[in-house]
């Protein structure tokens, strides 16, 4: 279905590391500058609030003129984040959501590799039904499910305040799910064909073939997939009403709305919040980011 | 298709008939005798999570087998939002020491309080404890669905550094008329002294309106409610006179417009701040302040200017499995010493009359808080109606349009809030 | 390769391919049509099928039939009438000014997210393309704010557009007044340039992808003829990468049309006057917070609609051009 590819979201995000190969007629000198130089203001516009999150989170008193860009050696102080730690106990808020976007992680992996694996290669009965509801899943906002979603986990499972409630409507991602096929879509048939001829069961061509070809996808799949529960505040908020069970985007955005304000810096805790949030992605992206960029599904967006 | 969707349909249908069938309820009359141990919700204000834990461990200490485990209320935009949330999914503790009189018809509605005339002697307690004043808080059904508490009297604080910059007395500075306060406003913010003269919050909450329009309009109308008999009374005389009052102020920019994480009062931003004795802790150390009555256009004289009370009062709720023992602690934590303790720690009045003689020499200790004291015997309460929530919404929305951003004249917005609002008390469900 | 060596089983083999050189039997034939060549693919779609059924499907189904009747929240156990209402919340839903204004905003933002994204996802693809230092930093740096949670990146706007914010020391005498957020005319263009920012990563992403398509023959026949670059870009670049834009506007109608988050957290409450609420923000308010979710499914359903006819919209557009 060419058309279904278009739907996909984040899915079929990578590029090539044959992306590397350059046009072989060399750019003239002008034109790479201009280049550079579009680049790198973008580069500043996106990077900038992060590098003045970490200044504004290690100001002793909020400095908001311009000279605040720099950080000025009697302004700092590492308070800001003992502030907040006190009010929130960041170290359980980040475990939290780690838990949290660890559950998601491994039921997508784990079902949405199966479940792509079959919708891509496999016939059977209700496949084209469940890929129409997977679409309109990906459509519909979560906040028109949350009411019942809510009645459903909290009062008729008894989920509330648990890391099953929290992780059950996020568990399996359906962009990954997308990713899965859209990847196994590219696979040639004959190779799967090869194997059934030979006599394999499905579990096998599964398990001896598909599953070691994924690897690439499944990065991807789970980089992309990481940030939907990582950043996940409201159905958290409503599901826990312990403190101790809160993720840190809970944690941070009630402290954003209520308590700051008693802060001497309030500016500066939000942004020592911010910092702890941001960090781990951050440099998990760093980390990954060679692999992230070395996947090959430009043709999904073709197809 | 057909043995693939009769599957998912079957899948569906069992799942939804054990969803529909969950949840247990709690037997009333078997609850209400129960004792054992029981969890509790304070709000999450600094001082009264001391006092709330301090409470819960004298407790403890002297009923071993009926244990009470106290936490602060969830955060979030609301309280309102939480306790309902939980009260859907049958999370909520067994009391609740933030519950507002606003929320109480809505957790009503829901089946999620409990009556406390189930209790034996409940309602004489109350009585006793709160005097006549207590009647306010009956349900229209004649039970009390939650205990009056304590109360915050919503008087005018000044900074009298600031006052002082701007050549304005601040021993008796002239804000007790409506003449009197634009001008003193307009003279603070002209002098250089303040960014404003006054900064409640213009945001579109439903509670906001308790901290700008209703105390005063309690004080203009001599002390009537919202809502009387299914009527909104604000379509008057009094209400256009506290609408045109502060139409003026924002029109004038002596009124901030916009939202704010800090509070205006305590970083110097504001002259004057309108709020109760509960922000004391707050300004303690960054401001010098003193405090009077809310203006009228007439002006009076002394403490009996009618105000909002901004009370809070501790509900029971229906998830609650050992009533006995939360009726035991409501009324343990309510007792003239544990009253006397939160007032020392909060500074936030107990609703107990003859308060001022009983803790006279907390008084004596600190007279500024006599101003407060004295005004609690003269608060009003949210009218106990039928979504009472709404109503606030529905009033907030018209004030913000018309009061603060200027787009429609006070007094139209005025009439159209009524007419919506005689509407949704009527028990019509009207968004 | 494995190869199955245990004695060939005497019924039909459920995999249900043929074996060479044996026609499939009544049995075979009949099992195909029903269940399909691989059932066992139901198999492992089931975990997700399941997950769908009962975390979405029924979900949904009980939106839709609580927006068709009179429903609030009730403590476990207590029962309230529910009686069916026609359509009086949608009616309800439609009259409300606040939706229509909720909406309203939702079309200001539109307008200018979905270009700018549009534009600038193009144009910082088309730079990165190329041989240049530090590729990596680059693609690296647009990276970074989509995936970082917008918990985080809200407190830093917020901190740099408040009314002594850095923002506003740069701007000077341009800066408005009453400030970005809080000023009626800007919130929502605010949180239109802040959504931008936020999401332009994944979608240069998408568009570098694209562009390693476009065949390079293109450009050198293109620059052959002597056309300069901002010819070469409308004449083969756009048209190369047309899937991908359709791509790209979809999803940031769809994301947009659901947006929550920011002004939930950018505006609190539906900002000044309700200029930057969002329907999404009051399908929240008024279903959590007000306890009527019957209002909040007919609100939610409408925008779902809505949703699906632009989506299908744009879909036939890009078909008809394909």
């Amino acid at each position: 279905m060419t058309q279904t590819a278009g739907a996909a979201p984040e899915a079929a995000a990578a590029v090539t590391a044959a992306s590397d190969d350059v046009p072989t007629i060399a750019p003239r000198v002008p034109r790479s500058w201009w280049r550079l130089i579009v680049l790198l203001f973008g580069a500043l516009v996106f990077l900038f609030p992060f590098y003045y999150m970490i200044v504004g989170s290690l100001q002793k008193t909020a400095n908001t003129s311009l000279s605040g860009v720099v950080p000025r050696p009697g302004n700092l102080t590492l308070h800001n984040y003992g502030q907040i730690n006190a009010a929130l106990n960041l170290g359980r808020a980040l475990i939290n959501s780690g838990i949290f976007t660890g559950g998601v992680l491994l039921a997508t992996v784990v079902f949405g590799v199966l479940a792509g694996y079959a919708l891509a290669q496999l016939r059977f009965r209700g496949r084209g039904l469940v890929f129409a509801f997977m679409l309109l899943l990906l459509m519909v906002p979560f906040q028109l499910l949350i009411i019942p979603l809510y009645v459903l986990i909290v009062r008729n499972y008894g989920l509330g305040d648990s890391y099953l409630g929290m992780i059950a409507p996020f568990a399996i991602n359906s962009t990954a799910v997308l990713i899965f096929r859209q990847f196994f879509l590219q696979v040639p048939k004959e190779l799967f064909d090869a194997a059934r001829i030979d006599g394999a069961s499905e579990l096998r061509v599964l398990t001896r073939i598909a599953l070691p070809l994924v690897r690439p996808a499944l990065l991807t799949a789970m980089l992309l997939t990481f940030i939907g529960p990582w950043n996940e505040f409201l159905w958290p908020l409503l599901i826990t009403k312990q403190q101790s069970m809160q993720p840190l985007t809970v944690a941070l955005a009630n402290y954003i709305s209520t308590v700051s304000g008693v802060a001497t810096n309030p500016y500066g805790a939000i942004m020592a919040g911010a910092v702890v949030l941001a960090g781990p992605v951050v440099a998990l992206l760093i980390v990954f980011q060679r692999h992230f960029v070395s996947v090959n599904i430009g043709s999904a967006v073709k197809g | 298709m057909k043995s693939r969707t009769m599957f998912a349909a079957a899948v569906t249908l069992t799942l939804g008939a054990a969803a529909c069938g969950g949840g247990g309820a709690v037997s009333a009359t078997a609850a209400a005798k129960a004792t054992g141990p029981i969890s509790i919700w304070y709000s999450n204000n600094a001082q009264e999570i001391t006092w709330g834990e301090q409470m819960v461990a004298a407790w403890n200490s002297s009923h071993p087998g009926q244990k009470v485990t106290g936490q602060q209320i969830p955060a979030a935009q609301s309280s309102e939002e939480v306790i309902g949330a939980a009260i859907t999914a049958g999370s909520e503790p067994c009391l609740i020491y933030n519950t507002s009189p606003a929320s109480v018809p809505t957790f009503e509605n829901q089946g999620g309080l409990v009556p406390l005339n189930d209790f034996p002697g409940a309602a004489k307690y109350i009585e006793a404890r709160t005097g006549p004043s207590a009647s306010v808080y009956k349900s229209p059904d004649g039970d009390f669905y939650s205990l009056p508490w304590k109360s915050n009297p919503v008087m005018i604080f000044y900074n009298k550094k600031v006052f002082a910059k701007a050549g304005i007395s601040t021993t008796h500075p002239p804000l007790s008329t409506y003449s009197q306060f634009l001008a003193t406003a307009k003279k603070v913010v002209s002098s250089g002294a303040a960014k404003y003269a006054i900064y409640p919050a213009p945001t579109s909450e439903f509670f906001q309106s308790w901290y700008d329009f209703y105390p005063m309009y309690a004080a203009e109308s001599g002390g009537k409610q919202l809502v009387v008999n299914k009527k909104a009374t604000f379509d008057s005389t009094a209400g256009q006179a506290v609408a045109a009052f502060w139409q003026q102020l924002y029109a004038k920019n002596l009124a901030g417009k916009g939202a704010y994480t800090d509070d205006p009062f305590a970083t110097g931003t504001a002259a004057m701040a309108i709020v109760g004795p509960w922000a004391i802790a707050t300004y303690k150390g960054k401001v010098n302040w003193g405090v009077v009555p809310v203006p009228t256009t007439k002006g009076s004289s002394g403490d009996k200017v009618p105000t909002f009370s901004d009370a809070k009062n501790i509900a029971m709720y229906a998830s609650c499995k050992n009533r006995a023992t939360a009726w035991a602690f409501m009324k343990y934590s309510t007792s003239i010493r544990e009253d006397g303790k939160l007032l020392d720690m909060t500074g936030q009045m107990p609703m107990r009359q003859g308060m001022q003689q009983l803790y006279a020499s907390y008084f004596k200790a600190n007279p500024a808080y006599n101003e407060f004291a004295a005004e609690a015997s003269h608060v009003i309460e949210v009218p106990n109606v039928p979504n009472s929530i709404e109503v606030w919404q529905t009033f907030r929305d018209d004030w913000s349009k018309s009061v603060i951003f200027g787009q429609e004249s006070p007094d139209s917005a005025l009439a159209a809030a009524a007419t919506k609002i005689n509407q949704l008390v009527a028990g019509g469900a009207t968004p | 390769m494995t190869s199955v060596t245990s004695p060939r089983p005497k019924f039909p083999p459920l995999e249900g391919e043929l074996r060479p050189g044996t026609r499939p039997s009544r049995a075979q034939r009949l099992s195909r049509a029903a269940l399909g060549r691989h059932p066992i693919g139901m198999l492992f779609s089931a975990p997700y099928a399941l997950f769908i059924a009962v975390l979405f499907a029924y979900p949904l189904g009980l939106a839709v039939w609580i927006s068709f009747h009179r429903y609030f929240f009730a403590a476990p156990g207590v029962s309230v009438p529910r009686p069916y209402v026609g359509l009086a919340n949608y009616q309800a839903v439609l009259d409300d000014p606040a939706v229509r204004q909720a909406f309203l905003n939702i079309l200001i933002f539109l307008v200018i997210n979905v270009p700018l994204t549009v534009a600038l996802s193009l144009l910082l693809a088309t730079a990165l393309n190329a041989v240049i230092p530090f590729r990596a930093f680059f693609r690296t740096s647009f990276f970074v704010p989509y995936v970082t949670a917008s918990v985080a990146t809200v407190g830093v706007w917020l901190f740099m557009f408040s009314s002594g914010g850095i923002v506003n020391h740069a701007l000077g005498p341009l800066a408005p007044s009453p400030s970005w957020l809080i000023n009626q005319n800007w919130a929502m263009p605010s949180i239109a340039i802040y959504v931008t920012w936020k999401g332009l990563g994944i979608f240069i992403l998408l568009y570098l992808a694209a562009l390693q398509s476009v065949p390079k023959e293109l450009y050198e026949a293109a620059r052959v003829d002597g056309a300069s670059w901002w010819h070469r870009f409308r004449a083969v670049t756009i048209p190369g990468v047309r899937q991908v834009t359709t791509l790209v506007t979809l999803l940031a109608v769809v994301t947009g049309a659901n947006l929550f988050t920011e002004p939930y957290l950018l505006t609190g409450g539906g900002g000044p006057n309700g200029k930057s609420t969002s329907p999404v923000l009051q399908i929240y308010q008024t279903g959590i917070e007000q306890n009527h979710p019957d209002f909040a499914a007919a609100l939610g359903i409408i925008l779902v609609i809505g949703v699906l006819l632009i989506s299908g919209a744009l879909w036939l557009v890009q078909r008809r051009q394909a």
